[in-house]
């Protein structure tokens, strides 16, 4: 679940000097690196690490040769085989780059391997051939997130190549099922510990820079808290009857008025010092335009309700200013001519983090009144996660690679994501995450993970794997 | 689809006993109704089950034994199914008994349904396609809905027969087997069979009709079908570019679905009288006293008093006896519990008014909705249902047959609500009349498609009378 550019902003105007397009700018990977990052990130392309396909078993062994070739040991290479959704066979991989002499403890690379569908019929060209055109790399999983596996096994094949010795152990930690349930999340954080246990995780599922279209930096996000993740159900039940005979009591009727309430229903604005973070970046790109100034007031004054809504309001802002919840499926009934006996809709909640699920329950209980039984889905039981500490460890490693990237108008600042990653398992297991894949894009024209066409500069791939054999080199040198 | 009753009281005539002694079978044509009652509610003509072609031989073959030549008893296979019903092999019986010489009026037609709707052992107290006999009652699936009306018709020509009965224009018999679910062998009894039917003047509907009494042995009324309500489907679609369920916006396939909704509960169509239902409140004003029966009395004497009428609609015992209903019967709506729906739809049951347009219904919809991105589709293409004119022989042979065995009995002609295998025959131009004989008590014994099915012992062999003296009645003379 990738997010580019938490910011969409088409900034006001100011366009000061005729900025360069990023996707013209030479990148420094030697060309020898260039085609070896090809062929990896082309073949793990085209392994449709779908769910209920079973290829992603075959991106671990893609990935395991990579480390394996360059002189990793067999013994600290681990595809794990598990099943995610029901009858899907899917497996993680677990690498350890061992310290010679480690001084400090563990620092865990996350990674996720599947991707979401793809039909041939709705891509331009098949999603699963890859291709590089107009100084794009095109297929599904080139934004999210084969080209963050690709860049860190390959930041680590070069750097191993050239003999750096890490000063703690690099685990890699490639999960198989990040899109649909987070098993392999919760398996890596839990009983597979022993391989995973670090100080930190750094996740290339997110963070990143981007651009607007006129080639203004926007911003490189750092994610280091995300919302819980937790779907309800909403159901209304009535002793049904025929159809021919209406009555005032109906299921559908029940479900349309508790959807009505939930859609004008708010919840209470909150910040954090992650949110507080990214607010004051924000105000700053903002300037005095009305967005600006409602962030100043309302990071002036937190209890300022009506700042918040305005915020919130912004389609760029949305879900960053509290818990929210939606509707996103219905069923109901059981015959055309029947009276329905059931009606239920799915109601999907981001909840703000530090907020107990079961109080948003509640809240929801309390918006829709008693006749409609409101459940959390069993298949998937958020966990509310802490944000993770601000660390200037990290922070200043991401400003160096950025500012060597980017220049110095691109700032480096925190954001909560408003998605949920396999970060959030490993968060809630007391391992804090930071997002800090080096990708960029366009925004809003890259920004196609989960959707047709997907596609990352080719610049960004190879900017990639510098990125992080900066990060690397900085955290663990 | 069985509508015993739609009233609760139509008589304060006191007390003519259910069980008065009218005309009665003798002991042998009672032995031969019970076995022959009792085989086919035993067969379980379930859809899906394929039992329907082992039913209509066993009633090919009563008819065969009866007397009448195998030439003019056809067993017909057929085919029915839907998305909705699944697939069945079916088939349908024809039996024509030809009157002497060269019969000046057109045939008259007899018609049923073999099938019953599904009945679940779990669900039942005793086996419900086993015939139980308790507390004077048959209990079994079909036993009102309606292989008591195939029995009555059945046994009731092949006693006359027997009895030397000649009759003077063709009585033709068509019992179809699928009309519980899409009444695929109406729609071709009035079409590619009718040629084998002899194009009938008028049918006699066995599904339809029938009497009530009240727990006390007084009489609730009969009732003759004449009219019944056009049912037609629609769909309500809303499309959306839907999104990431982390980021809701104000515009939602579900929200605006569901809002269209909220209207639809709230609308009402325009209040109508027709013939059938003009006399049917005529006859019911009689015996309602307070505020329900001053309202039918104000609406009479005012057919445009729409406040009359809405107190009429909104009574337990009339509804959707007014006017066009319509009520949702089915939701769907989204892909994936995290993604903004792209696509939400409902499914709308109209039972609409004799003589209206099913396409001015749809137009009338999209007012209701008032919404261009919420879109009316039609499911089927039935056009409108048209009410049979009432004739003096039909209600004069079906009062004095009820008369006959329930003297003093009132009886009214009655709309009905839901649809049945007369409707393309009416739409085909051949009135069709609910005339069945059967009675039971009200409103305890009203389980058509219910739990426990049952018919009173003495009813089933009423029915048969009942049948006899309507067909001397009717092509006797």
């Amino acid at each position: 679940m990738r997010r580019i550019a938490a910011l969409m902003l088409a900034l006001s105007s100011t366009v000061a000097l005729a900025a360069t397009d990023p996707r013209m700018v030479p990148t420094q990977l030697p060309a020898a690196w260039q085609a070896k990052t090809r062929e990896l990130f082309k073949q793990a392309i085209e392994i449709p690490s779908v769910h209920h396909r079973g290829m992603t078993p075959k991106v671990a062994e893609l990935l395991a040769d990579q480390f394996r070739k360059a002189g990793i040991p067999d013994s600290d290479i681990h595809i794990m085989p598990y099943e995610a959704l029901p009858g899907d066979q899917t497996a993680a991989l677990i690498v350890r780059w061992r310290s010679p002499h480690a001084t400090k403890k563990p620092m865990l690379i996350l990674g996720h391997m599947d991707v979401v569908e793809a039909k041939r019929e709705d891509w331009k060209y098949d999603p699963f051939v890859f291709r590089e055109e107009g100084g794009y790399f095109l297929g599904r999983g080139s934004s999210d997130m084969k080209n963050g596996d690709v860049a860190t096994t390959m930041a680590a094949v070069k750097l191993i190549s050239q003999g750096f010795k890490p000063n703690r152990d690099i685990i890699f930690f490639y999960s198989g099922d990040e899109e649909t349930r987070g098993v392999g999340a919760t398996l890596g954080s839990t009983k597979w510990r022993n391989l995973t246990d670090a100080e930190f995780g750094l996740n290339a599922d997110g963070g990143g820079a981007s651009y607007d279209r006129n080639f203004k930096p926007l911003g490189f996000g750092i994610s280091m808290a995300e919302k819980t993740f937790q779907t309800y159900f909403f159901t209304t039940r009535n002793r049904g009857g025929h159809s021919s005979r209406p009555r005032p009591d109906n299921a559908i009727y029940d479900l349309a008025d508790a959807l009505e309430k939930l859609r004008t229903h708010r919840f209470q604005p909150m910040q954090n010092e992650i949110t507080r973070g990214y607010y004051e970046e924000r105000a700053r790109q903002e300037g005095n335009s009305p967005l600006g100034q409602s962030i100043r007031a309302w990071l002036a004054n937190p209890k300022d309700g009506a700042a918040a809504d305005a915020i919130e309001a912004n389609p760029l802002e949305v879900g960053l200013t509290r818990t929210r919840c939606v509707a996103t499926m219905l069923k109901g009934g059981h015959a055309d001519n029947a009276l329905p006996q059931m009606a239920q809709a799915t109601v999907n909640c981001r909840i703000f983090p530090g907020v107990q699920p079961k109080d948003v329950q509640a809240e929801l209980q309390s918006v829709v009144g008693p006749n409609v039984e409101i459940t959390p889905d069993p298949e998937y039981i958020g966990v509310p996660t802490p944000a993770s500490p601000p660390r200037p460890d990290v922070i200043n490693a991401v400003k160096a690679a950025s500012l060597r990237f980017h220049g110095p108008d691109m700032h480096v600042f925190p954001v909560m994501s408003t998605g949920a990653s396999d970060g959030s398992f490993f968060r809630a297991q007391g391992i804090p995450v930071y997002d800090v894949d080096g990708s960029w894009g366009i925004s809003p024209d890259d920004e196609r993970a989960h959707g047709l066409d997907e596609r990352t500069p080719v610049r960004s791939m190879y900017d990639d794997v510098l990125h992080w054999e900066m990060i690397m080199k900085a955290l663990a040198g | 689809m069985r509508y015993l009753l739609a009233v609760t009281a139509l008589a304060a005539i006191a007390s003519t006993a259910a069980t008065a002694a009218g005309p009665q079978l003798t002991p042998a044509q009672r032995d031969a109704t019970h076995a022959m009652f009792e085989h086919i509610i035993n067969t379980p003509t379930v859809i899906g089950r394929h039992k329907v072609p082992e039913m209509a031989q066993f009633v090919a073959d009563q008819f065969k034994a009866g007397g009448f030549p195998a030439e003019d008893v056809h067993v017909i296979p057929y085919h029915t199914g839907s998305a909705t019903t699944g697939d069945d092999d079916t088939a349908a019986v024809i039996v024509r008994w030809r009157a002497p010489g060269n019969p000046k009026a057109k045939p008259i037609l007899l018609m049923g349904h073999m099938d019953v709707v599904e009945a679940k052992r779990e669900d039942s107290t005793t086996d419900p396609f086993v015939m139980t006999e308790r507390d004077g009652y048959y209990y079994g699936r079909g036993t009102i809905d309606m292989k008591d009306g195939i029995t009555a018709i059945t046994q009731s020509m092949i006693n006359l027969r027997a009895a030397g009965f000649k009759p003077k224009r063709d009585i033709v018999v068509l019992f179809t087997g699928d009309e519980e679910t899409n009444g695929i062998g109406a729609r071709k009894g009035a079409t590619e069979w009718l040629d084998m039917l002899g194009h009938p003047e008028f049918g006699l509907n066995a599904d339809g009709g029938g009497g009530g009494f009240n727990p006390d042995g007084s009489p609730a009324g009969f009732l003759m079908q004449t009219a019944e309500k056009t049912f037609a489907g629609y769909t309500f679609t809303v499309r959306n570019r839907g999104g990431h369920s982390s980021k809701p916006r104000k515009d939602n396939a579900i929200y605006s679905l569901a809002h269209a909704l909220e209207r639809l509960e709230a609308y009402r169509f325009t209040p109508k009288l027709n013939e059938t239902t003009r006399a049917y409140f005529t006859a019911r004003q009689k015996t309602e006293k307070g505020p329900l029966g001053d309202a039918m009395r104000r609406w009479l004497a005012n057919p445009n008093d729409g406040e009359a009428a809405d107190i009429i609609e909104a009574s337990e015992s009339e509804v959707g006896l007014t006017r066009t209903r319509c009520v949702p019967t089915r939701l769907f709506g989204g892909h994936a519990d995290n993604a903004l729906p792209q696509l939400a739809t409902a499914m709308i049951n109209c039972r609409i008014f004799p003589g209206e347009d099913p396409n001015d219904v749809k137009a009338e919809l999209e007012k209701v909705a008032a919404d261009p991105t919420v879109v009316v589709t039609r499911n089927d293409d039935y056009v409108a249902s048209l009410g049979s004119p009432l004739r003096a022989d039909v209600t004069g042979a079906y009062t004095r047959a009820v008369q006959a065995l329930h003297p003093g009995v009132p009886i009214s002609p009655e709309m009905s609500t839901g649809a049945s295998d007369a409707r393309p025959f009416r739409v085909a131009g051949i009135p069709v009349y609910g005339v069945n004989g059967a009675w039971v008590q009200v409103p305890t014994d009203f389980r058509a498609h219910g739990k426990d099915e049952r018919i009173p012992i003495q009813s089933l062999y009423d029915n048969v009378v009942h049948w006899q003296l309507m067909l001397k009645d009717l092509t006797g003379k």
